[in-house]
């Protein structure tokens, strides 16, 4: 372990300042941990949180008021099952308006654990006694925030450095990260964002081509409540019925919790994340006809992709949307897409029907693949696909589905049920088939792989709370793959396994103990066939607080892999955070030191890092080392924030980190990351 | 081919057929150690300690809907104050190959919370060519009330490992299973068991009824290994009971189940 003490000296210093002015805490990046880690049971390194992060960043500073709450803001906090929204929309109808957030607890699909975190991000007004009162409502102001975000790797990569016999360095840019945001809102009617980004590596206002930044996206909305409900210029995402068809954006599936797994739409919102990639760029507005809603969309975006050798056809489309070497910069708006398209909606209380139709236009064909697996892929330059959507909440029990079809291909369907049984018991029931031939460049269904196709499954899970502190959730999906995939030379199919116990001792201490087993079937090494893969993940963590300023995590973990009737793998990973979050204060900030040992990158183990605000990375831990970071904000004036964040890994017995351009002479990576808000 | 496939598939699930649970047990992953009805007899005999009226249940399962690979089995159960006293019959197997078990049980509630109870099974297995055998074996099995909706259950299956004698190989498995059983209102029951058989691998199981209506129940539940995931409903009409399950084997298939009981 080798990291400065300096830093630390420095964090201890920071830590012995006594807080004088007492100023609110407006994010709680522990919360929106909280909720991701439910939302997701396995958390990919290559996903941008940082939309779901700023919507309830948003929230908790904008509370809903529960009196007048709409279900599509319930939908945005996305740790509430359709059930439980349903339920506290009707609360109000039934009982009368909320007289205080405790009155939560008497909905009966409302676990504490759920109350506990919606009590943050909601609130009660009372109406009004005096109806000219309602005047004040509309003196409203706008509101600013600009973010810049600064980052390094520390150690220098290889693609940064000039090779002997080369002419320069493959990578063009600088090793710095850059990103700016601004976000603009008028009394939530008229909002206004502006992404710029600029990835390691990248060029940034260095060549005579170059026009700044990498990344531009930005967007101007409009929110209405007569007729024209939304309208949108700029980039936007779009999220209709289960995602079969269009999902922009990040969409969940099989999680610790049963609320991700029906998926609740947004409809048309603006896009605010950086991923490159999974996003359309135009004009779309909803408008509003009694119980109809309509939505027309429009799109025209450059996509980057690999063509084949004659430059006539697409072989790849590349969401990575890294422009560092001069083949990546090549790549770079190779292929324009078009879509247009609509959606109608028909919404009552309990039953909600949809239907989507779009068509996709590309510049080129695609190419299609020589491998065996890959001979049901979409090729063409024109794609159009159709959805039917629905979801019935019939008293206790919701059920949702999609039926898609994509034409001169195959069709798609997801149908599920769920449940509440009893306050302390819900159900989940799902079933989809995927046919092999189904094609759409948005859907982020349920599914094993990685899209909606080439797939059947049926999904059941169970959470139980067993008292007021004890809760079980479980969960089991079976699923076949009736072609090929890549690295699956036959007709495939598999199992997965999640049991996760809470334990709540008291408000200081949670005990939780997690079980994953995935089993599926890929190529052998040894022979033609095919062999089972048996991953096995067991995870122990707690979580406690010592006083009103510091609270300790440990977590432990272990991954059993094994292949065939080859020896197992093994990997570990232990850390210890500690977290420092008084009630009132300048500062707050936390600290990990993990310590991880993988037999190799099939016994690798992600895990969750706290980040400065809007940002979270979900990394490997992959081979031997000591892993550590700390994590800082101080807040310099009111509505003026201030983030630092150091990290270290430091490998041993390594003399390389990383590979290709990526690599790193020696056996340490650190990364070091500023960022700064102001809000007026 | 077909026979040496079968004969394949029957030694491979032969650890299975000897617990043959009924269909209530069946269709909430095959758990049910915690369970009380007559089915009970064939997984946990303490389970018929609280019987009140004489009931007799008939059943027939088709094992991965193969026409000829079924087991029938029927049990009767017989109360006398605390004391109730258990007769089970089952056969598995086709023309080749088949294994018939009778068994009698004794079983005996104290102060209404501890249940415990014996059971002795005679077992015959005859395989075409080979020649038959017979064996005694014993079942041990206790049920205990924690609290009103909580109670949780033990069974041993052949504690004494006795062997077929004249059929080498062919083996009555010892057996240890665990479960609990958590009522969470008057419609919702949870099972789960832990099953651990002696020389063979621990499988864990989960279980749901739903009582939708008084007289019909849905059910569903899976285990982990191997694994499977099961389903089913249950009919009552004054006093006959149907019960429907059907578990699902990733490669092969489903298995129906079907009983049917009649209480006097």
């Amino acid at each position: 372990m080798n990291f400065n003490c300096k830093y630390l000296g420095f964090i201890f210093f920071l830590l012995s300042i006594n807080p004088q002015i007492t100023y609110a805490q407006d994010d709680d990046t522990d919360i929106i941990e909280k909720i991701l880690d439910i939302l997701s049971s396995e958390l990919g390194e290559d996903q941008d949180y940082s939309d779901i992060a700023e919507r309830l960043t948003y929230y908790r500073k904008h509370p809903i008021d529960l009196n007048n709450a709409t279900k599509d803001q319930l939908k945005e906090l996305i740790f509430l099952s359709p059930i439980q929204i349903n339920e506290i929309l009707n609360h109000s109808l039934e009982h009368g308006p909320f007289l205080d957030v405790f009155e939560l607890q008497s909905i009966r699909s409302l676990d504490i654990e759920s109350i506990n975190l919606l009590i943050k991000f909601v609130k009660v007004t009372l109406p009004p006694p005096f109806k000219d009162m309602k005047f004040k409502k509309l003196v409203q102001k706008a509101d600013h925030d600009l973010m810049i975000r600064m980052g390094k790797i520390l150690e220098r990569q290889a693609g940064f450095s000039k090779l002997a016999n080369a002419k320069e360095a493959n990578y063009q840019g600088s090793a710095w990260r850059i990103l700016t945001r601004y976000r603009y809102s008028f009394s939530n009617t008229l909002a206004a964002s502006l992404n710029m980004e600029k990835d390691a590596g990248e060029q940034f206002f260095d060549s005579s081509k170059n026009k700044g930044f990498d990344f531009y996206s930005g967007n101007i909305s409009f929110r209405g409540s007569g007729i024209v409900k939304k309208l949108l210029i700029g980039d936007y995402a779009l999220q209709f019925g289960q995602g079969l068809v269009m999902w922009s954006g990040l969409g969940f599936g099989k999680g610790a919790g049963i609320s991700t797994i029906a998926k609740q739409d947004f409809g048309l919102k603006p896009y605010s994340s950086v991923n490159e990639s999974m996003f359309l760029r135009g004009a779309s507005g909803t408008f509003k006809f009694r119980k109809l809603s309509f939505t027309p969309f429009f799109s025209k975006k450059n996509l980057d992709a690999s063509l084949t050798d004659q430059g006539k056809e697409v072989s790849t489309i590349n969401i990575s949307g890294l422009h560092r070497t001069k083949s990546e910069i090549g790549n770079k708006s190779q292929l324009l897409s078009t879509i247009y398209g609509a959606h109608i909606q028909f919404n009552s209380k309990s039953l909600n029907i949809g239907f989507t139709s779009f068509q996709t236009q590309f510049s080129l064909p695609f190419s299609i693949g020589k491998s065996l697996y890959e001979q049901y892929d979409f090729r063409g330059n024109l794609l159009m696909n159709l959805g039917f959507n629905y979801d019935y909440n019939y008293r206790n029990t919701y059920f949702f589905g999609e039926v898609a079809h994509s034409k001169n291909g195959g069709s798609a369907f997801i149908n599920g049920i769920m449940s509440s049984l009893s306050p302390r018991v819900s159900l989940v029931l799902m079933h989809r088939r995927y046919a092999k031939n189904y094609h759409s460049f948005f859907n982020q269904s349920v599914s094993e792989a990685s899209n909606a196709v080439n797939e059947s499954g049926f999904y059941s899970a169970l959470s139980l709370k067993l008292d007021s502190k004890w809760d079980l959730f479980t969960y089991s999906d079976f699923f076949r793959f009736p072609w090929l995939k890549f690295r699956v030379n036959a007709p495939s199919s598999g199992y997965e396994i999640f049991t996760q116990i809470n334990y709540r001792m008291n408000k200081k201490l949670n005990l939780s103990s997690r079980f994953k087993q995935q089993v599926r079937e890929e190529n052998s090494e040894a022979n033609s066939g095919l062999e089972t893969v048996d991953k096995q993940n067991y995870r122990i963590e707690i979580i406690y607080s010592i006083n009103d300023r510091f609270s300790f995590r440990n977590r432990a973990e272990m991954v059993r892999y094994q292949k065939g009737n080859s020896k197992f793998e093994l990997g570990f990973l232990n850390y210890q955070d500690i977290i420092y979050k008084p009630m009132s204060s300048r500062l707050s900030g936390n600290i990990r030191l993990g310590i991880f040992d993988t037999e190799s990158f099939n016994s690798r183990i992600y895990a969750y890092e706290n980040d400065v605000l809007y940002s979270y990375s979900v990394p490997a831990y992959q081979g031997k080392g000591v892993r550590f970071y700390v994590n800082a904000r101080y807040t310099l004036i009111r509505g003026f924030d201030l983030w630092l964040r150091y990290s270290l890994t430091s490998y041993y017995d390594q003399k390389i980190v990383g590979s290709g351009d990526d690599e790193i002479n020696g056996n340490k990576r650190s990364d070091v990351r500023m960022q700064i808000r102001y809000q007026f | 081919m077909k026979y040496i496939c079968l004969i394949f598939i029957l030694f491979q699930t032969e650890l299975i057929a000897q617990i043959s649970p009924g269909p209530r047990s069946l269709s909430m992953g095959s758990a049910g150690v915690a369970l009380k009805e007559v089915w009970s007899l064939q997984h946990n005999s303490a389970g018929i300690s609280e019987i009140r009226r004489p009931i007799f249940a008939v059943g027939y399962e088709r094992h991965f809907s193969d026409q000829d690979l079924s087991t029938q089995k029927a049990v009767f159960a017989i109360p006398f104050k605390q004391h109730v006293f258990g007769l089970s019959i089952h056969r598995y197997g086709i023309n080749e190959y088949s294994d018939q078990t009778a068994g009698i049980a004794y079983s005996r509630n104290f102060s209404g919370a501890l249940a415990l109870s014996i059971m002795l099974n005679y077992h015959q297995l005859s395989i075409h060519k080979y020649g038959e055998s017979s064996a005694l074996s014993m079942n041990v099995g206790m049920q205990y009330r924690i609290s009103d909706k909580f109670w949780i259950g033990t069974h041993i299956s052949n504690p004494s490992n006795s062997k077929f004698q004249d059929l080498l190989g062919s083996t009555i498995p010892l057996s240890l299973s665990f479960g609990v059983a958590f009522e969470f209102s008057d419609k919702v029951l949870i099972i789960s068991d832990i099953h651990k058989v002696l020389n063979a691998t621990i499988d864990t199981k989960l279980g749901l009824e739903y009582r939708l209506i008084k007289w019909f129940a849905l059910r569903g539940g899976m285990s982990a290994n191997p694994f499977k995931q099961y389903a089913g409903f249950g009919l009552q009409y004054h006093r006959f009971a149907l019960d429907v399950a059907t578990s699902s084997h990733p490669n092969l298939g489903y298995s129906p189940n079907l009983a049917f009981s009649y209480e006097f």
